[in-house]
Order: structure tokens, then C-alpha cells, then sequence
């Protein structure tokens, strides 16, 4: 114990300290999903680096450098960019919705420079800091109910319409889901809850039939009926059940994996990299990588539940079930149980921004730990 | 600081902050377990399944064509076989840029402009997995230099395959037929008849027998396809072989003909440029061993689908080289029909010794019908001999035809025999019930008239038969005692195709030995009408045989005359049927030339050269033949003479050295 843990308890300030507070197990699982990944992205290329899995480990490799530095981040720095983070990303929504670049479609990507940035991602982390910024410096009774809740409606609602509009669905779910959530663990009453679950049952059809676009419309429709349209739109599906039933228990073996190797399995990197994961490796496979996944989730909400803060425990809640989100909704997409709503297994899905996003989140959430004991400033005055 | 939240306030945030996040978090439990059911279920129960799609999706099976089966004759000289086609095949599924391919193959192959046409409307039509052919019957240098390129060329590959090959050209054309490329209409028969279509018709190697014992053992000789096992990616391009999985092809079965190629081959070569048929059987047992039609066509060029202009010049020709006149072509019999006017006279009690007079001329009602020449008084037997028209006007007014019909019909004409390939055309042998049905919308023809009675005494008239039912008359007048029928197919795949049991002839055998001395004096006797040419030179082997000069036109209007006058499509249409030896007769034929003149002329001395073939060929026939000469050449009797030969090859070997004895050596 140091002097400065006497008069402030559980306070470190130096370095040393607070490297040996970040959490092994979680880099280590996280270190070991991404190497489940490259592994699957090797086999995937026919046994081969290129072009997929040597990228996908150099990235990592930086992601997990950031996290690492991310960690020793004071978790005041955190809290004071929760809005200015937020702010940005907005900005930037805005700018894609005039200037972005196409591709497939959609207007997703902002170049600037020799970088592509997607504001969306900014805003997954921007939108969780800020609602764990704003639920700090509110009571549990207004978080119950009350007039200040308009504020995090609109945090979530005005992200969630821009993004849903370029269109990207699956963001924009995940950006409802991760507010969604980051409110009813602030203590939002249920009466709201049902009354919402109403609201969205009855606007689910309207939102179908006139907000979506064409070929949304026709996954949602696939979705319902797989079997009728086998090479159209139905045959993602139907070749990702291929896969998954194919492996049967143990899998067809690493390198193995018919359906990807010879590319009947679309996307077979990205969104649909567990089913390439699971022909090979089968059902223990999957058990097993599901179960890593688990025990990472874990860890991040014992990390969120021992922060003093109220603020840390929310940002790191809500990066852990935005994270979540992701493996349930990727799972059950590959699985024909959702809709195909391009949603990447974290981690192991071939592409950087997402696990750029995800390590920074895991970043986040490692600073939580190491400053598990700092207060917080007021929320009150900052703002509001 | 002043704290702007309670304590209470913040114990109640954290609170209600554990208790929701342990609730989200077990729910998020919930449906990971939701998602390792559905894993289960994926995996396990309907892992099987899956396992299937799986596979099939990932292997395919390329049809391999099999072998087809050969044609051989009756010795086992393969008269239809297959040889090694070296070819180049466009893959539509893995071939991006049709055109570009198609560039680039032509700098390598000489492609023209209309094969280019032709070949993009192929592809265009083709199923997306079955291959075109872009070329075929490539020379060993054009096949390596576009095997050399394939990597370039993605979607091209240059194979061997096999290719229906007939060796002897055109000698069998008519009887084997040929193979070509399947057409739509037989795709659409196949699938009218509600059965699948073999995947083998969509092949483009695939040939399938458009005519003859191609076409009608067609199934036989084609064979089932064998299967290559290929692993295929998702755009169909094969990424592997997998011969574990490869099904075999089964060949198709062999087919073995009653023909002989060398009588066969001798028959087309004695036509030359000349228009006719030849049938030679076995008069023994029916065995067809010569069914040739004159001239014939190259079947090799319809394999690969013939040349426009080929065809057209088949098609055009005025001697007709595409159509079968053995089986299809209709002639009068002429004076060949004779034989069975006079085998119906002899059964219906007619006197052979009975003389007619033969003035050139012969009115009878208000018609002269004419004959050769002024014959003179003859019998029945001279009458044969020379071919007497007059002394047969006479013989037939005396029967009428019916009697002449049924004489006619108990010897084949008229008949279709099932000899196992099609397009034979029956023919007419009229008679007064024959006249009722034909003119059954005429009543005013329906009568027989008194005129028609003459004419069809000497094989004119309504009378039409086709060579096969004329070699088939004389076969049985040969054999005597049984009604051979033609048998074609010897056997199938090794199964002999037993030929039907011929039944009793009928004919009082001093009819048949009075008709047999009569024709073998045609063939040899000083007024015989075809002796000039019919001696075989082949020692006691002698022929027997009856010519016919059958009038193809009226020569009225200055359009020829009797023989070979005026232009060739007006000239009479020369016959002769014979059978030999005449002591042990074994072969039968008829020789037509259409429109080659007299029979005696034209058909006779091509009849003897086939005929030497088949006698030659025979052991027993040689070995008459052979043993009578006397061999001036030869050497005196072996016996006394192999000691002196012996002893001289002795005499001029170097004598062995002497081996010194070695006085230690044991004895």
C-alpha cells in the first residue's frame, strides 16, 4: 500500500499499479477469440495467410495495443469526452448523410484523407459514454421517470435515424438495443418498459412496409420463408444452415470446411464466419466458442458491477451488452433464427472498424477496473 | 464538494443497477442457451441431413460417355468402330467472356465466320453445365497447341474422346447407317414418350444412330454413361477429381452382322459408277452376307454432322446415293419373275413340254405386245433359257394372276421381312383381290383387265418388288425345300439371334429340278441369255441364275427403247438372279442396275464377280475347285524324295569341327 492509497483509498496513480490492475483474463480470452478467428479466416482462404487472416492479426495487434493503452486512461478523461465523443459523431453522421461514400448501396463511410471513418462506430462508443454521463448526474428517481429522460431518448432516437437511414439496420439496432439497455439498467420503470415493447410490436409492421428499403424488406420476407427462393435471397441462409448442420458434433475438421472452401457459403469471412467456424469445428466447437464469449461478458459486468462510480458502471455495462448484442444476433442470424441483418461476430469477423470499436469499448471497460475507486465529478453543472 | 446525490440515492442507483444487470445478463443467458439448442438441432438431428445438401453440393458428376458398341461382320471385321477424336470443349459456367474465348481459340484454330455464328448460338442455347464442342477431329498439332494454352483460356479444355468411325467408308452405309448428333425432334420423341432422356443425349460427344442398325439397335450399341466424380466450388468449376467416386461406363454392346466385308466391299467396287443393289444370302439358312446399294456415301461425314454441301450433293445426285434400293428401292422384276410364273404353271398342271411360237410380235386384243427378238417355237424350258416373252404372255393368260400371285408371295415378294432394320418397302404382286383394294375409290379400275395378264407374266405391270425380296425368291428356289426368310442381325452383345424356323416350301421337287435345269441353262447353255457372261471360270462350280430386263418407261414418244437406249433415267433397269454352285447351291442373289440396259449385259457379269467372291471365300466350294487341277508345278511325291533333300542340306552345312577327345575327360 502506498501513501496515496491511505488518504485516497483504492486511488493509483502510479503506472505500474495501474498495469497491474488490468484484468489478464479478459485480454487473454479476448487475445484467444481473435486467434479462433484468424485461425478460421486462415482456413477459409484455402489454408492460406492471405489475404484475410495475416491483416486480420496485425490489426488486432494494434487494437489490442490501444486497449492496453486505453486502460491507463483515467476514467475523468473518459467521462469529460462522453459528450464532446458523442458531439463528433453526430457531426460526422451529418457529414455521411452529404458527403459520404457509397458502397453496396449505402452511404456509410466518410473519407477523409487516406482514412475511412465510420461515424457510426465513433457514436457506439460516443452514445454508451454519453448515457452513462448523463444517468450519473441524474437521481434514481428521475431515471425512473420523469421529464430528463426526454435527453437520452434523443441521444439514442437522433444517432439511431441518421444511421438507420443510410440505411445500415443492424447498427442501428444495435445503437437501440445498447440505449435500450443502458436505460433499464439505470432503473427506467417497467411501466415504460411494457408500454415500449407495446409501442414497438404494433410500429414493427409500418416500419416494414414504408421506412425499410427493398431488399430489407425482401430479408425479412426470406427470413420467413427460407425454402422458397434457395438461389436468390433465401440461399444465404439456407447455404449457412448447410454449414452449421453439416459440422455435426466435432466438425469436419480445421481446413476441412467444404462449404466455405469452395465459397457456397457467402460471406464466408465476415458475417458468416461462424458458420464457417462451426462446419469445421461442429457442435463442441461452437459450444466452446460461445462459452468464451460468456465468460468475457462475465467478467465485464463483475467489472461494471464493482465500479464505485455510477458512471463506469453504465458506460461498462453498456459496452458489454452492446458486445453481446453482437454474438446473439450474429449466432442467431447465422443460425436462420433473425433476419440477416449484417451484424458481425465480434472479433472474428474479418474487418477492422468493428474490432477497432469493440477493443476500444474493452479498453473502456479495462480503465473502469484499473479506476475502479475514482469518484466521479457531479454530473450536475457539467451540463445540467 | 457538496454532494448533490444522497447516499440512500446512490444506494438505490446501484441497487437497482445489480439487480437489472444480473436480470439482462441472465437473459442474455437465456438466449445464448436458445442459441446452443438451435445449435443442436442444426448439428445433430438435422446434421444428417445437412450432411447431404452439404455433399451435394459440393460434388458433381460429369457424365463420361460410354464406348459405343461395334459393328463387326460375320467374321468379326469391325465394320463401325471408334477411334480417338481429339476435340475442344467450351465450359459455359466457367467461361466469363464467351467472345473473348472465342478470340482467342480462333488465332489458335481455324474458326470461320459462319462457325463462329453457328457456335455463339450453341453456347447461347446450350444448358449452363454441359459443354460445346468448338471444334472436333483436331490433328494431333492443333490439339497440343490449344492444350499448351488452356490456362489461358478458362472454360476451354482440349479432350480425347472417342468418335464413331467407319473404316470402310461407304460399302455398309446403307445397311449400318450412321451416328449423328441428337436432334431437338428425338429429344422431343424421348420426352413425348414420357420417359426421362438418357443425360447422355445432352452430352455433345453423344451420337445417336440416325439410320440403319445404328439407329434401330441403337440402345444396344449405346451403352450406359459412367460418372466422374468431381468436386465442384460454388460457380460450378471443378477443384478436384475424386476417382474413388467415379462410376464406370458401361460399353455398348457389340453388334455381329450375317454380312461379309469382303463380299460386301467386292459388291460396291463392281458398281462403279453405276445405280443398282445387291443382295447376296446364304440360301441355306438366310444369312444376309451382301446388302449393298449402289452408290453410296461416306458415313464418316455425318458422324461430325455433315457438310452442307456434301449432303446437298447426296441429296441431288440423280443416282440416288442416299436411299437403300436394296430394302427401299421398288423395280418391275422383269424376266426374273419368270421363275415363278413357271413354278405356278408346273403346279397348276401346265405341260413344260408345250411350244409357243415366237414371232417377235404378239397381238392380243387390240394391243402387239413385243419380245426380244423372233425366238421361234420354244418349250418352257427354252423359254427360260432365252427368256422368251411371247411363250410367258401365253403361260400367264392360261393361269391368270391370282395363281401367279400366290406363287409369287409363298417365294417373298411382295413381303417386308424382319431383318432388324427398317425401310423396306413391300412392293406390289397384283392380283384380281390386290386390284379391289387398291382401286377401292375407282370402281371402274377395280376389274382385272384381260391386258394386265401378259404383262405381269414377264415381272411388268402393276408388279414392283425391291432386290431383298428378289434374292430372297431365289434363295428359295435354291435351297427347295425350305422358305429361308433374310436374317441380318447375327447376334447382339454375344447373344445370338436365333433366326426364325423357315417353313416347308411345298414345291413338288421335279418343279423345282426342271426350274433349276432351266436356269443353270440360262447361265451356261450356247442359247442361254446371260451364258456370255455368266461362266465363273471356276472349274465345276457353275452358276444358275435368270435375267431380267425390266422396262422402266413407256418408250413412246421417242423416250429409248428395249436395253440401253436414250438417256440413263429412261433406260430399263437390268436384273439377274443366280445361285451357285448349282449341284450344292449355298449362295443366292440378285444383282440389279437400275437402268443399266439388258440384264445380261449390266447385271451378269457384276453378279459373277460377287458371286466369285462368296464361292472363293468358301472352304468347301475351294477345295472342290482346287483338287481337280493338275498341278503342273508340282514337285514329285515328298516320300522318296525327303532323304536326298534332307541329306543335301547336310551335304551343304559346313562340316562340324572335330571335337578333339579329351583323354581325361570321363567318359
Amino acid at each position: 500500500m502506498t501513501s496515496s492509497a491511505l488518504t485516497s483509498p483504492g486511488q493509483r496513480n502510479l503506472l505500474s499499479e495501474k498495469v497491474a490492475e488490468i484484468d489478464w483474463r479478459l485480454s487473454v480470452l479476448l487475445c484467444i477469440i481473435a486467434g479462433l478467428g484468424a485461425m478460421i479466416l486462415y482456413s477459409a482462404a484455402g489454408n492460406s495467410w492471405g489475404p484475410w487472416a495475416d491483416k486480420q492479426l496485425i490489426r488486432f495487434g494494434l487494437c489490442l495495443a490501444l486497449m492496453l493503452f486505453l486502460s491507463l486512461v483515467d476514467l475523468r478523461v473518459w467521462f469529460q469526452l462522453a459528450y464532446p465523443t458523442y458531439a463528433v459523431g453526430l457531426l460526422l453522421l451529418v457529414a455521411v448523410m452529404l458527403v459520404g461514400h457509397h458502397s453496396l448501396g449505402a452511404k456509410r463511410w466518410l473519407q477523409l484523407g487516406p482514412v475511412q471513418i465510420q461515424p457510426s462506430e465513433i457514436m457506439k462508443i460516443g452514445m454508451t459514454l454519453s448515457l452513462a454521463r448523463f444517468y450519473h448526474g441524474i437521481s434514481a428517481r428521475e431515471a425512473r421517470f420523469s421529464w430528463k429522460l426526454i435527453v437520452p431518448l434523443a441521444l439514442i432516437g437522433a444517432p439511431t435515424l441518421l444511421v438507420a437511414k443510410q440505411p445500415d439496420l443492424g447498427t442501428a439496432l444495435l445503437l437501440v438495443f445498447t440505449g435500450g439497455a443502458i436505460m433499464f439498467l439505470a432503473g427506467l420503470t417497467w411501466r415504460i418498459l411494457v408500454a415500449g415493447a407495446i409501442l414497438v410490436g404494433v410500429g414493427i409492421v409500418p416500419f416494414i412496409t414504408v421506412v425499410m428499403k427493398g431488399y430489407q424488406r425482401d430479408r425479412i420476407l426470406t427470413f420467413l420463408h427460407p425454402e422458397q427462393d434457395p438461389s436468390g435471397a433465401g440461399y444465404h441462409i439456407l447455404q449457412s444452415k448447410i454449414a452449421l448442420g453439416s459440422g455435426g458434433l466435432l466438425g469436419k475438421g480445421f481446413g476441412l470446411g467444404t462449404q466455405s472452401q469452395l465459397n457456397f457459403l457467402p460471406e464466408k469471412h465476415t458475417d458468416f464466419i461462424f458458420a464457417t467456424f462451426a462446419e469445421e469445428f461442429g457442435l463442441v466447437g461452437c459450444f466452446g466458442l460461445l462459452m468464451l464469449y460468456a465468460i468475457i461478458i462475465g467478467i465485464a459486468l463483475r467489472i461494471a458491477s464493482i465500479s464505485h462510480s455510477h458512471f463506469g458502471r453504465l458506460s461498462a455495462a453498456g459496452v458489454t451488452f452492446t458486445f453481446a448484442f453482437y454474438v446473439l444476433i450474429n449466432a442467431a442470424m447465422v443460425m436462420g433464427l433473425t433476419p440477416i441483418v449484417g451484424v458481425p461476430m465480434p472479433l472474428m469477423s474479418y474487418g477492422g472498424t468493428v474490432m477497432l470499436t469493440v477493443m476500444i469499448g474493452f479498453g473502456l471497460v479495462q480503465s473502469i477496473r484499473v479506476h475502479r475507486y475514482e469518484e466521479m465529478p457531479s454530473g450536475r453543472g457539467v451540463l445540467f | 464538494m457538496e454532494p448533490s446525490i444522497f447516499f440512500d440515492e446512490v444506494n438505490e442507483r446501484q441497487g437497482v443497477f445489480h439487480r437489472r444487470t444480473f436480470l439482462l445478463g441472465g437473459f442474455a443467458g437465456v438466449g445464448a442457451l436458445a442459441l446452443v439448442g438451435r445449435l443442436a438441432d442444426l448439428q445433430l438431428v438435422e446434421g444428417p441431413r445437412y450432411s447431404l445438401l452439404s455433399a451435394s453440393n459440393q460434388f458433381n458428376f460429369r457424365i463420361v460417355p460410354p464406348p459405343r458398341g461395334r459393328i463387326l461382320d460375320r467374321n468379326g471385321v469391325e465394320i463401325a468402330s471408334n477411334r480417338p477424336d481429339f476435340r475442344v470443349l467450351m465450359r459455359r459456367d466457367e467461361t466469363k467472356d464467351v467472345n473473348a474465348s472465342l478470340d482467342k481459340i480462333s488465332q489458335l484454330l481455324p474458326i470461320t465466320d459462319d462457325k463462329r455464328r453457328q457456335l455463339t448460338r450453341e453456347i447461347a442455347n446450350a444448358p449452363k453445365s454441359t459443354p460445346v464442342f468448338i471444334a472436333n477431329g483436331l490433328s494431333w498439332d492443333e490439339f497440343s497447341r490449344v492444350n499448351v494454352r488452356t490456362p489461358e483460356l478458362p472454360g476451354i479444355s482440349a479432350e480425347m474422346g472417342e468418335a464413331r468411325f467407319y473404316p470402310f467408308g461407304g460399302a455398309f452405309s446403307h445397311v449400318i447407317g450412321y451416328v449423328s448428333k441428337v436432334s431437338a425432334e428425338e429429344l422431343d420423341a424421348v420426352q413425348a414418350s414420357g420417359s426421362k432422356p438418357d443425360p447422355l443425349m445432352l452430352h455433345p460427344g453423344f451420337r445417336i444412330g440416325k439410320q440403319g442398325v445404328e439407329k434401330s439397335l441403337d440402345l444396344q450399341l449405346r451403352g450406359k454413361p459412367g460418372g466422374q466424380k468431381v468436386e465442384v466450388d460454388s460457380g460450378g468449376r471443378v477443384v478436384r477429381l475424386n476417382s474413388d467416386g467415379d462410376i464406370r461406363a458401361t460399353p455398348g454392346q457389340d453388334v455381329m452382322l450375317t454380312l461379309d466385308a469382303d463380299i460386301q466391299n467386292r459388291a460396291l467396287e463392281v458398281f462403279g459408277n453405276e445405280s443398282g443393289a445387291a443382295v447376296m444370302m446364304d440360301c441355306r439358312s438366310g444369312d444376309v452376307l451382301c446388302l449393298v446399294s449402289a452408290p453410296s456415301f461416306d458415313a464418316n461425314q455425318f458422324v461430325g454432322g455433315a457438310p452442307s454441301a456434301y449432303y446437298h450433293a447426296l441429296a441431288s445426285y440423280d443416282h440416288k446415293p442416299l436411299l437403300n434400293k436394296a430394302l427401299a428401292g421398288l423395280y418391275h422384276p422383269g424376266s426374273t419373275f419368270k421363275t415363278m410364273v413357271t413354278l405356278a404353271a408346273l403346279k397348276n398342271g401346265f405341260d413344260p413340254k408345250r411350244t409357243y411360237t415366237c414371232n417377235k410380235a404378239w397381238p392380243f386384243g387390240n394391243h402387239v405386245f413385243n419380245c426380244d427378238k423372233r425366238h421361234g417355237t420354244l418349250d418352257m424350258h427354252g423359254a427360260i433359257s432365252e427368256s422368251c416373252d411371247v411363250y410367258f404372255f401365253q403361260t400367264a393368260i392360261t393361269l391368270g394372276p391370282d395363281k401367279i400371285a400366290e406363287m409369287a408371295r409363298n417365294f417373298g415378294l411382295g413381303q417386308v421381312f424382319d431383318i432388324g432394320i427398317p425401310g423396306q418397302k413391300a412392293g406390289i404382286v397384283p392380283d384380281t383381290a390386290w386390284k379391289k383394294r387398291y382401286f377401292k375409290n375407282n370402281p371402274l379400275n377395280q376389274k382385272w383387265f384381260a391386258g394386265e395378264t401378259p404383262s405381269m407374266g414377264i415381272g411388268q405391270g402393276a408388279t414392283v418388288i425391291n432386290a431383298l425380296q428378289n434374292c430372297t425368291m431365289v434363295s428359295r428356289i435354291a435351297n427347295g425345300k425350305k422358305a429361308v426368310s433374310p436374317r441380318l442381325i447375327h447376334s447382339v452383345g454375344g447373344v445370338i439371334q436365333a433366326p426364325t424356323e423357315p417353313l416347308d416350301l411345298g414345291i413338288d421337287p421335279e418343279h423345282l429340278a426342271f426350274l433349276h435345269a432351266a436356269m443353270t441353262s440360262v447361265a451356261n447353255d450356247p442359247n442361254g441369255s446371260a451364258q456370255a457372261d455368266a461362266k465363273l471360270g471356276l472349274g465345276s462350280i457353275k452358276m444358275a441364275g435368270k435375267t431380267g430386263t425390266a422396262q422402266d418407261h413407256t418408250y413412246k414418244g421417242g423416250h429409248g427403247a428395249h436395253g440401253a437406249q436414250g438417256a440413263w433415267d429412261l433406260r430399263d433397269n437390268a436384273w439377274f438372279i443366280c445361285y451357285a454352285p448349282v449341284d450344292d447351291p449355298r449362295y443366292a442373289m440378285a444383282v440389279l442396275v437400275e437402268h443399266g440396259g439388258f440384264g445380261a449385259q449390266a447385271a451378269v457379269p457384276r453378279a459373277r464377280e460377287i458371286m466369285k467372291v462368296a464361292l472363293l471365300k468358301d472352304p468347301e466350294v475351294r477345295a472342290r475347285i482346287e483338287t481337280p487341277l493338275p498341278d503342273i508345278h508340282a514337285k514329285p511325291p515328298p516320300m522318296p524324295d525327303a532323304a536326298s533333300a534332307s541329306s543335301g542340306i547336310d551335304v551343304s552345312a559346313p562340316d562340324p569341327m572335330p571335337v578333339p577327345v579329351d583323354p581325361m575327360a570321363p567318359q
